[in-house]
């Protein structure tokens, strides 16, 4: 059998479309950007220490001293979405990190060796989705204890197995293509193959879909701490920030809550704006 | 001359600038054949969908392109017309072409139900003409089975009849045998001949492949980069070209007869191959067992050549994965170069032994080289895994290497993507060489590649065969190939070797009749 080689007509037809605005994307790193240098550099950047007291004023509206007015306990709410940042980032990047480093190696495993191996992992990762994320990381806390270490773990592993899958099915699709063969046929060994040729091939497609948990890893952690069972008072953090302002939104001052839940929103359609149009690039792209 | 088909100055820009076809003019009279011929990139198949207005998305198109007096180019109306009552296509690969979720009758029967708004009894009894008339063995029956049912030659006679079904005057066929095997191809052409002449249809026929072009066409049209280089009787065109290009490409197509300075057989050498009593069944739960070898014999002596013949599913690739060791014998022995290589090597030390005995240049260079490695590294790496060459020992033998393949220094830094098909095949042949193997097995390795690509690589492997007396193992479809490389060939058909002989001898003297109906298969122009 003759395969066809790519014809001209062939290429120019599957040419990528005419490309949606970049300002999106363009905006969404600017914005992203800045609330990670923000987070970074928050003692640089706030105006004040975001647990000092300013006992002249609680639920103070937005002034020229306090942009965004202060909480009830007459902290500077600027200053704490600030601080607060730094936690409400650090916990999903961890996540991140570590559910797509655990679903890489395991679905790297199952799609390579396939077999019962194969059959193990996958019944394992079949149970694993059965659970909701949060339940899992409501869980570890109650194990555990409340903080951001059990549920960072708890979710880590929580969300390898979506890593593990993905891994797993391009994994596969590479291990029949004709370039592994050849691999073989030079002598090369199956573990070297696998890890230092196929692993390079999928990593930037995994890595890109993983990039898109951030968003749902930050909106969950920020409602464990909304449910008090995260990061604990008097850190500052965005989920138990709404949770704390509860009392103000009674008493008709909507900022307190409203600031840090618009933070959530903003920060989570930024990393999946970005996400997505990482995979776009990436998996849009022609294998050969 | 009253044209059924008339291009005039056809241009196509690219948005970015590029011009990809340069005023091509063409006619067609109504019952001529018309083969368009050139290689990948020429853009014949652009010419031939512009016909039926399939062009890509922003391209301005100029000229003109009048089907029996309609413009495909004259807005969406015009365009329907002639999709539906003027002119039809057939398609290269006709699994891709068939919505796999509806029947044949379905696929058959739309046109006509929803075009020429046909009662649904009477569109199935023309449904079933039409499926006789290109020979289906059961054309009842057909319409009520899925594609995925079918052979691939089964669907493209469903393809062309569901084409024919609206009783178009032009019959545009793009590469529709290219994805076939040789015996079905002869089926297919012989089909597409009698309807022309039944029918006094006209038929723009694209092909690459000059032979095939000159056995079936009237009239060939030879295009280059987008440009028309020659015209004229078929049989004019094949023997006296005028363009310097048609004469290369003349040159560079095989034949199955006719002059060749033949290969020498090598007599009296010792076995470098070995291949007794070797069979393959494979095993699927829920499946009949399939045996894609069965007790397969072959001997190469050193520094010969033996080519393996057959067509799709014979059971020449797993003969030759099971020689290289990426499959596992179920029976019989493998011995090359004197030593026992039966089964997939397990332990480094065996790897590399069979690494050594053999190496495999694999048919599609687009999925054999892996894309993120440029072609230097790729090759640096087999040098370290055998013999340990490090440094700038490794990077002198690399450039050797690549020099002896017809590459630049340049294209060592080069990843595959930006490798042209015939480029991307020497990579793998120096990949190959870099490991100083004994036996090479190359499997369909030039049969991706344009005629003008193929016969460089042929001379290519002809020159390192010469040099270094390397022993080969050519797996190939093609018959006149085959007739350019090998002195001895051995032909099989569903896992078993039917003949196996000299390869004059078995072109001149075929003794089985499936070697006969390969051998009547290949188009022969008329000349």
């Amino acid at each position: 059998m003759t395969s066809s080689t790519p014809t001209l007509a062939m290429r120019v037809l599957r040419a990528p479309r005419g490309r949606r605005p970049r300002f999106l994307y363009l905006a969404s790193v600017v914005v992203l950007g800045a609330v990670v240098l923000a987070a970074i550099f928050a003692p640089f950047v706030a105006p004040y220490d975001p647990d000092a007291v300013d006992f002249t004023s609680f639920l103070a509206p937005p002034s020229a001293a306090h942009w965004l007015g202060t909480d009830s306990l007459g902290r500077d709410l600027l200053s704490r979405l600030i601080y607060g940042g730094r936690t409400a980032l650090i916990g999903p990047l961890l996540v991140v990190l570590f559910s797509t480093v655990l679903g890489i190696l395991l679905g790297l495993w199952a799609g390579w060796r396939g077999g019962w191996i194969d059959a193990a992992l996958s019944r394992i990762f079949d149970v694993l989705f059965a659970f909701p994320s949060l339940l899992i990381a409501i869980m570890a806390v109650a194990l555990f204890g409340k903080g951001l270490v059990a549920p960072v773990i708890a979710m880590s592993i929580a969300y390898a197995p979506f890593v593990a899958r993905l891994t797993r099915s391009l994994v596969m699709a590479e291990r029949s293509r004709p370039y592994v063969s050849a691999y073989r046929v030079q002598g090369f060994g199956g573990g070297w193959i696998a890890s230092r040729r196929v692993l390079p091939n999928v990593t930037p497609i995994v890595g890109a879909q993983s990039t898109l948990n951030f968003g749902y890893v930050l909106a969950e952690l920020a409602g464990l701490s909304f449910l008090g069972l995260g990061v604990q008072a008097p850190t500052a953090d965005w989920g138990a920030m709404i949770n704390e302002a509860q009392s103000g939104v009674a008493a008709g001052q909507f900022l307190p809550a409203i600031a840090p839940a618009v933070a959530v929103v903003l920060v989570v359609v930024c990393v999946n704006i970005i996400g997505e149009e990482l995979s776009d690039r990436i998996g849009g792209g022609n294998p050969s | 001359m009253n044209a059924l088909l008339d291009i005039r100055d056809l241009t196509l820009d690219l948005p970015n600038g590029t011009r990809l076809l340069h005023g091509i003019s063409l006619r067609i009279a109504s019952g001529e054949t018309v083969g368009l011929v050139g290689e990948s990139g020429s853009g014949k198949s652009l010419t031939a969908r512009a016909v039926l207005g399939l062009l890509p998305d922003r391209a301005t198109v100029g000229g003109a392109v009048a089907v029996n007096g309609r413009s495909p180019l004259a807005g969406a109306t015009e365009r329907q017309e002639i999709r539906r009552h003027e002119a039809a296509m057939v398609f290269q690969d006709p699994r891709a072409g068939i919505n796999p979720m509806r029947t044949i009758g379905d696929h058959v029967t739309e046109g006509l139900r929803l075009c020429e708004g046909w009662a649904k009894d009477d569109a199935r009894t023309r449904a079933v003409e039409l499926l006789s008339a290109v020979r289906l063995p059961a054309p009842a029956d057909h319409l009520s089975q899925h594609p995925h049912e079918l052979s691939g030659g089964m669907l493209q006679r469903v393809m062309i009849a569901g084409a024919l079904s609206t009783s178009p005057g032009l019959l545009v066929c793009d590469e529709p045998t290219t994805a076939l095997d040789v015996t079905t191809q002869a089926e297919i052409i012989q089909v597409l001949r009698d309807l022309c002449e039944q029918s006094g249809m006209g038929m723009l026929f694209i092909t690459h492949d000059l032979n095939l072009a000159g056995s079936l066409c009237d009239r060939l049209v030879v295009m280059k980069d987008g440009a028309i280089v020659e015209e004229g009787a078929a049989r004019d065109v094949l023997v006296a070209p005028t363009a310097e290009y048609t004469r290369r490409l003349v040159a560079a197509t095989p034949r199955i007869s006719g002059e060749i300075s033949p290969p020498t057989a090598v007599s009296g050498a010792e076995a470098q191959l070995i291949v007794t009593g070797v069979g393959k069944t494979y095993r699927r739960r829920g499946a009949e067992p399939v045996s894609a070898v069965i007790d397969a014999d072959l001997v190469v002596p050193r520094g010969g050549a033996l080519a393996v013949v057959g067509e799709s599913g014979s059971g020449k690739s797993t003969l030759a994965r099971m020689i290289v060791g990426l499959e596992e014998p179920d029976a019989g022995a493998i011995t090359i170069g004197g030593r026992s290589m039966a089964g997939i090597p397990r332990s480094r030390a065996e790897r590399l032994e069979r690494a050594k005995s053999v190496q495999m240049v694999f048919q599609d260079p687009y999925l054999s080289l892996d894309p993120r490695i440029p072609v230097g590294r790729a090759i640096e790496d087999v040098l370290r895994l055998h013999g340990g060459r490090t440094g700038n020992d490794a990077a002198e033998r690399v450039r050797e290497l690549i020099t002896a393949v017809g590459l630049g220094e340049e294209h060592l830094t080069a990843r595959p993507r930006t490798l042209s098909g015939g480029q991307r095949q020497r990579v793998a042949i120096a990949r190959a060489l870099a490991v100083e193997p004994e036996l090479l097995v190359m499997d369909e390795a030039t049969s991706a590649l344009d005629v003008s690509v193929q016969a460089q690589v042929l001379d290519l492997v002809a020159r390192i065969r010469r040099e270094q007396g390397l022993t080969l193992l050519f797996i190939s479809h093609d018959l006149a190939v085959v007739r350019r490389v090998c002195a001895e060939t051995i032909v099989m058909r569903r896992g078993e070797i039917v003949e196996a002989g000299a390869t004059e001898r078995l072109l001149s003297d075929p003794q089985h009749e499936y070697t006969r109906l390969l051998i009547d298969s290949v188009p022969v122009p008329i000349t």
